[in-house]
């Protein structure tokens, strides 16, 4: 008890608090996930696994409950806005999305937007640190976020249905149908979240005195969604992921009389993937086909829109061959073919093929060994080499150690390289050195992970004008990144009390090589918990954020300042045998005026009702 | 009871949690006068909502940068400034992003109102008969609602619009007219159109050339520099060279058109001053007599060993030239005073230090 004490006041006093490492309780073989390599194989790096009872408390929108929860940090325009990430100090292109095993950031941007994804439409969410892109491609060079739906293979009826109503007439609709037996299993579902978002700023004012709010910030995301699963075979399976999405936002204004704008994103992401083990072969086909697309509204009165498209077709083969019963290698064939076309860029098809091969050796059940290399051919671009070799040590139950080196890149988007005017034909992908150095303390109910890192990224897309007047993107910038990842978990029970803490902290330096600065927008330190307590049937929640200040491209606003930010949240569930489950959340509880990225303000203190119902 | 002190461990951490900036202060003061010297509009970063103004005493030994917000704490100029016009004692500072038009006076910098309806993508601003007429380009996109904005001046107020050609853009007044280039918008304009300031209509449209990006009158003759169109215009449109026109305003047509032959030169920024003419070409300054009849192929002097990527802004007043460097269009940009004669066109006598993209030179005395 004693020790337990100290360990926690140490904790406290030196800052390095939060985040949360959520146990990963699944019985694999009654589920299948889409990416079923993200665990066993990348056990040399650091993988955060939120559940759907994580998901459930949480905000509806990713961007949100990875705020909360997670060391990553988001640049959100406003409420419900564009959030873009920052993961390791990179840049919002330089963090992957994955969404059941197949890369999803924007081929046109590179980045993705994590306010158009809503977080209860997956099972579950993980956030893996580091260099991923021997498996998961351009971007993954400060980490990857994988959305997952998970299918369940037992007699299974159930219906998830989540209502939201807020403050800003806020208005969610989550439901979810999972129907399964022990050969076919299917998941359908639906999710509207919408807002007026016309939130006053807290202690704004104009010049005359009138109380200045959020104005033009209406939002609605509306996402369909069906998963299904046959095991042909006890051994084979074959599943379909199907997701369309539309996010209808009209853009929040800076200052009273800007032109009111608006922006329209939709998605659409479909997966087939057949996958089959027998004796010491695995294999498993992947075909897919994404659509993205942006509409601009220069005007929300118009109907004159600027736009840009891009579809992609995607075909992965991986073979796989346990060569003694602790190694197996994996070899892995890929093609994209991706056509982008818009008001601002021709119509352009970019056909990329990959080849990568990967072993992992399981040494003993204390170590594991990973290697693993990449090489992608193209036309437009000449690709790095990459490469991943980790390891992991587990000394003992209380002390795991773990290694990471790897090569990882970002290829130029279609913006980067054809847009008219500037777009540079003749540019090469960012490239990273990536080494990490992981360590995993467990000791009885507690779960301390501490990890390092630097990176050093060249080859740093930017667009700058270079002639005067002409904006063309260059290779221009080399960054270094360093810093360090805390995360604290803890739980137990107390008779019928159940506490639980996750903390996390994260200490980030990201500097331009030439100027010697902190890239704007990343801030030094992140900080954030997670305290939950339930009694019975009544549970309660604190969430506490601080992000430090960060510099802006703009000299007058030069600095955002540091916030922190409190949600508090209190839930009593009615039902005996289903869940009725009323929730009622405080957000922003202590009325901080707080902007995230410049001259954007978020909401002060404001109320979220939930009903959950499961049957 | 461990958990409840954990949680009260936590609340206390949290709720302690200190700020560790303070709020970034201007200390400056207002200088009460900013009489003999002149303003420099600070165009902003697109979004950032940072335009600012700059001042420059004329023995340039003081200086002092973001003066509207000194003077006027409580308000933010707003977003992209465009355009600076003076009317007596009054500065219509035109504020492109945020659609609104702020008025100060011009010696002070005091606020004296605003005007924020009427507006749509708001460029620049010419005064005639007791009027202000304000450029606008309605949504960029859209080519048939661009219009001239016609401002009551006391009530302050957009009292009427005139619908012209798109892309308006510099806008000059001459005996009771008013001449607006459309150097385009998002596409390349050819023409400058004839506002008759009693009636409010456009009187005519003269065809000048590609992009009519500056313009001064002398002695009944309207001067106009074309750019020409850029090297990036998409087919069917070519690259053309920059030209010089001058418009007999008796007759409102063509007189004389001087051009560069090499379709790579694009001139801007067009200045008379006594009996020269004055403009610039990518980094370079050039000067010509008023009565030549072809462009200099040499530069009167470069501005690149200050390390101008181009020239942003540009004046030529009393004895010196002015130019405006945007630099990377991030940082704060920078103002070079050169010799005008003496000791020879081009030296370099003063640096300043202004804001982001600096946009335009207008002379306070």
């Amino acid at each position: 008890m004693t020790l337990r004490k100290l360990l926690f006041s140490l904790f406290a006093l030196s800052c390095q608090f939060v985040s949360a490492q959520n146990d990963y309780i699944n019985n694999l073989k009654e589920v299948v996930v889409s990416d079923r390599t993200l665990y066993s194989s990348n056990k040399s790096q650091s993988i955060q696994v939120l559940n759907d009872s994580v998901i459930n408390k949480n905000q509806s929108s990713l961007s949100n409950l990875l705020n909360y929860n997670s060391v990553l940090y988001f640049k959100e325009y406003g409420r419900g806005m564009l959030s873009t990430v920052s993961f390791r100090g990179t840049t919002a292109s330089q963090t992957a999305v994955i969404w059941n095993g197949i890369n999803v950031n924007s081929q046109l941007n590179g980045s993705a937007d994590f306010n158009t994804f809503t977080a209860p439409d997956f099972n579950t969410i993980s956030i893996k640190a580091g260099g991923g892109s021997i498996s998961y491609g351009s971007g993954a060079i400060g980490g990857t976020v994988h959305l997952s739906n998970d299918l369940v293979f037992k007699n299974k009826f159930e219906n998830d249905l989540r209502l939201d109503y807020g403050s800003f007439n806020t208005v969610g609709v989550n439901y979810k149908l999972v129907l399964a037996d022990k050969k076919w299993s299917t998941q359908l579902g639906f999710s509207r979240n919408s807002s007026d978002n016309d939130y006053p700023y807290v202690n704004q004012y104009t010049w005359d005195g009138v109380q200045r709010k959020n104005e033009n910030g209406q939002y609605a995301t509306t996402n369909l969604y069906a998963n299904i699963g046959c095991k042909v075979k006890p051994n084979s399976v074959i599943t379909f992921y199907s997701q369309s999405s539309n996010t209808d936002r009209n853009l929040s204004l800076i200052s009273e009389f800007d032109s009111k704008t608006k922006y329209v994103n939709t998605f659409s992401r479909n997966l087939l993937e057949y996958a089959t083990t027998k004796d010491r072969f695995s294999s498993n086909y992947k075909v897919a086909y994404l659509a993205e697309q942006y509409q601009y509204f220069e005007n929300i009165e118009s109907k004159d829109f600027s736009f840009g498209k891009s579809e992609s077709f995607i075909a992965k083969m991986d073979l796989g061959y346990k060569i003694t019963d602790f190694i197996k290698l994996n070899g892995i064939l890929d093609y994209n073919r991706t056509k982008g076309f818009g008001t601002s860029f021709g119509d352009n098809t970019r056909q990329i093929g990959g080849i990568a091969v990967k072993a992992v050796e399981q040494h003993n059940e204390k170590w594991q060994n990973e290697l693993g290399f990449r090489k992608e051919a193209t036309t437009d671009y000449e690709s790095p080499f990459l490469f991943s070799l980790g390891s992991s040590y587990k000394f003992n139950s209380f002390y795991n150690l773990k290694f990471n080196v790897s090569r990882n890149f970002r290829i130029p988007t279609f913006n980067d390289l054809y847009w008219e005017t500037g777009g540079n034909p003749d540019l090469k992908p960012e490239s990273s050195y990536q080494v990490e150095v992981g360590n995993v303390f467990t000791y009885k109910k507690f779960t301390l992970s501490e990890t390092v890192y630097f990176m050093k990224i060249s080859d740093l897309i930017r667009w700058a004008p270079l002639d005067g007047s002409n904006w063309t993107p260059e290779n221009i910038d080399r960054v270094n990144s360093y810093g360090s990842e805390t995360n604290l978990s803890w739980g137990n029970s107390y008779g019928k009390n159940n506490i639980a803490l996750n903390a996390s902290y994260a200490y980030t330096v990201s500097e331009n090589l030439e100027t010697g600065e902190q890239l704007i927008y990343v801030p030094y330190h992140k900080l954030n918990s997670n305290v939950s307590y339930s009694y019975k049937k009544i549970s309660a929640m604190y969430q506490f954020l601080f992000n430090g200040a960060v510099t802006t491209p703009s000299q007058k606003y030069h600095l955002v300042k540091e916030y922190w930010v409190s949600n508090l949240g209190a839930y009593y569930d009615l039902g005996t045998k289903s869940t009725y489950k009323i929730g009622l959340q405080a957000l922003n509880l202590f009325n901080q005026n707080y902007q995230s990225i410049s001259q954007h303000y978020m909401p002060g203190r404001n109320f979220l009702i939930n009903l959950t119902f499961k049957f | 009871m461990n958990f409840s002190k954990l949680i009260l461990i936590m609340v206390t951490f949290s709720i302690f949690f200190v700020s560790c900036t303070n709020d970034d202060n201007n200390s400056d003061t207002p200088l009460g006068s900013y009489d003999n010297g002149f303003l420099i509009l600070n165009q902003g970063g697109f979004g950032h909502n940072d335009a600012s103004v700059s001042y420059v005493s004329a023995d340039f030994a003081t200086a002092q940068n973001d003066i509207f917000s000194v003077v006027n704490p409580s308000i933010t100029l707003g977003d992209t400034g465009q355009d600076v016009g003076f009317n007596g004692d009054l500065a219509y500072i035109v504020l492109n992003g945020s659609n609104k038009i702020e008025i100060v006076n011009r010696y002070t910098l005091k606020s004296a109102g605003a005007i924020s309806t009427g507006l749509k993508n708001p460029r620049y601003i010419a005064f005639a008969n007791g009027k202000g007429y304000v450029t606008n380009w309605g949504d960029g996109g859209v080519a048939t609602d661009d219009y001239v904005a016609v401002i009551d001046l006391t009530a302050k107020k957009v009292s009427t619009s005139i619908p012209v050609e798109e892309g308006p853009e510099k806008i000059i007044a001459n005996s009771g007219k008013l001449y607006v280039a459309h150097k385009g918008g998002y596409s390349y304009g050819t023409k400058v159109s004839v506002i008759d300031a009693t009636s409010n209509t456009v009187s005519t449209t003269i065809t000048v050339g590609d992009v009519p990006e500056s313009m001064e009158i002398k002695d009944g003759t309207l001067w106009v520099a074309c750019s020409g169109n850029p090297s990036y215009v998409s087919t069917p449109l070519v690259e053309t060279a920059g030209r010089i026109v001058k418009v007999n305003l008796s007759t409102n047509t063509v007189s004389s058109t001087i051009a560069y032959s090499d379709a790579t030169k694009h001139l801007s920024n067009l200045v008379l001053n006594g009996s020269d003419v004055y403009y610039t070409i990518d980094s370079d300054v050039y000067k010509m007599s008023a009565s030549a009849t072809a462009l200099p192929t040499a530069s009167a002097f470069s501005t690149t060993s200050q390390g101008v990527y181009g020239v942003y802004s540009f004046a030529v007043h009393g004895s010196h030239i002015y130019v405006g460097d945007a630099g990377d269009y991030t940082h704060n940009g920078k103002v070079y005073v050169y010799a005008l004669t003496s000791p020879s066109i081009g030296s370099l006598e003063k640096t300043f230090s202004v804001g982001v993209i600096p946009a335009g030179f207008y002379f306070n005395d």
